[in-house]
Order: structure tokens, then C-alpha cells, then sequence
């Protein structure tokens, strides 16, 4: 149930980057004003605790960045649906191709269309092959 | 016992927020606190490193979140433990026992 959760969550996530970002930015600066008030706490001036929160939080736009990253991907392998996704429309460009080449032609404009179905399979095949990203870790 | 500057091993830094959890509902910030609190001020997290981990295990679907109001009256991201979160924390805690162990008899092997 969580990972269903976490799908659709990743499926928002897509949708609206922004409102994830800004939502990522107030949890990472709520942990920062948290710590500044610890430092005031324990003796510190406001402008030595912030400093010294920011400095032990740590790159701030790096750990922002990870985090719309981590919210960005699915919670579980998505090779298998692209090779999938990949076959499928490779199948159909080749159906598309044999039902091109073995149907008789009566107008160049239906040869034509047929040939720009082919094609239009075979630009998606070649799109969705350069949008796989390398395995990141 | 000296602070861990470089960072935890990525799958301790998980048991540990799972562990935390284990406890209640935390924000971010509180399970840092919490981490330092249960090993007696010897675990430091890093704390920017707390979140990207956080976000991991949310995908995992170990944990979940939501957004609440804070003891301070601030909006603030809450994290729970789910059931799939609880079951990991026994694997992960029996692993590391495994782990412990085996590394305890190889030191003190002569």
C-alpha cells in the first residue's frame, strides 16, 4: 500500500516539480531555524546560530537537489516497463511496416500516411530509447 | 567515542531513522535529536545527509509523512513508521547483530 503511495506520489511529483521543490525547501529551512534555536539556547548570538546552523546542516541546494531527486524516481525498477515500452512500439513500427509493404496502394496519399505511421513508431522507439537515462546510484 | 565526520555506511544511517521512528512520529530534525538521544550523544547524523535518506526510505514505502504543526506552532513534515517499515527494522537489526558478531569473533580471533 505504501509503495502505491509512493508511486503516485512520484507521479505528482512530475507533475508539479515546483510545488515539490518549495515543499523540500520549507522541511530543509523549518530543520535550520530548529537548530538556530537550539544554538540561541545554548548560549549563542542569533547571527553565531544561524551561521553555525547553516554551516552544520551542510550544502544546503546539494541536499535539496538529492531530495527532488529521490521524490522524482519510482519506488521500484523501471528498466523492465521501458524495455517493455520499447518492444511494444518496436513491434508495432514492424507490423506497421509488413502492413505497408503487403497491403496494395490505390493513392500515393494513403501510401504516404501509411509511411508516416512507420515513421512516427519509429521517432517514439528512437525518443524513448534516448530519454533511458543511465543507471544512476 | 568520536562523531561520525564522514557519515554513517548509508544502510546503518536507515536502521538508525527506522529505529528512531520505531519510537513515534518525528520531524526531520526531531530524529536527528532522537539518534544522538538513544546512543547516548555518540552517533552525530550528518543532519543535511538525514533527509535524502528520509526521502529514500518514504520510497521504499518504510516510512510515510505528513504535514503537521510542530510543538513551536511551524508547519512541519512528520514521519511515521509503516508496517513494511517496522518488518525492515527487524531484518535490518538482525542482520547487524549478524554482522556485529562475526566482526567481534574475527577480532578477537589470535
Amino acid at each position: 500500500m505504501s509503495r502505491i503511495r509512493a508511486t503516485i506520489n512520484s507521479i505528482r511529483v512530475r507533475r508539479h516539480p515546483d510545488e515539490i521543490a518549495r515543499e523540500v525547501e520549507t522541511e530543509l529551512r523549518f530543520h535550520i531555524e530548529m537548530r538556530t534555536r537550539a544554538n540561541i539556547e545554548a548560549g549563542m548570538t542569533p547571527d553565531e546560530a544561524q551561521r553555525a546552523a547553516v554551516q552544520s546542516f551542510g550544502d544546503f541546494d546539494n541536499v535539496k537537489a538529492r531530495c527532488c531527486e529521490t521524490r522524482r524516481s519510482f519506488p521500484f525498477n523501471t528498466s523492465l516497463l521501458r524495455m517493455g515500452l520499447h518492444i511494444t512500439i518496436a513491434a508495432l513500427a514492424g507490423a506497421a511496416a509488413l502492413w505497408t509493404v503487403n497491403t496494395p496502394h490505390h493513392s500515393l496519399s494513403s501510401l504516404l500516411s501509411q509511411l508516416g505511421f512507420v515513421a512516427v513508431l519509429t521517432c517514439l522507439f528512437v525518443v524513448a530509447r534516448r530519454k533511458q537515462k543511465p543507471h544512476r546510484q | 567515542m568520536a562523531k561520525s565526520k564522514a557519515g554513517l555506511l548509508q544502510g546503518t544511517l536507515d536502521m538508525l531513522i527506522l529505529k528512531a521512528l520505531s519510537l513515534g512520529a518525528l520531524h526531520g530534525y526531531g530524529i536527528g535529536q532522537r539518534i544522538a538521544q538513544i546512543s547516548g550523544d555518540a552517533l552525530k547524523i550528518e543532519e543535511g545527509s538525514l533527509y535524502p535518506g528520509l526521502y529514500r526510505l518514504e520510497q521504499r514505502g518504510w516510512v510515510q509523512s505528513e504535514w503537521d504543526i510542530s510543538d513551536n506552532n511551524q508547519r512541519a513534515k512528520f514521519y511515521k513508521l509503516t508496517r513494511a517499515g517496522r518488518k525492515q527494522l527487524i531484518l535490518e537489526e538482525r542482520n547487524w547483530e549478524r554482522l556485529a558478531g562475526a566482526t567481534m569473533k574475527a577480532l578477537r580471533a589470535s
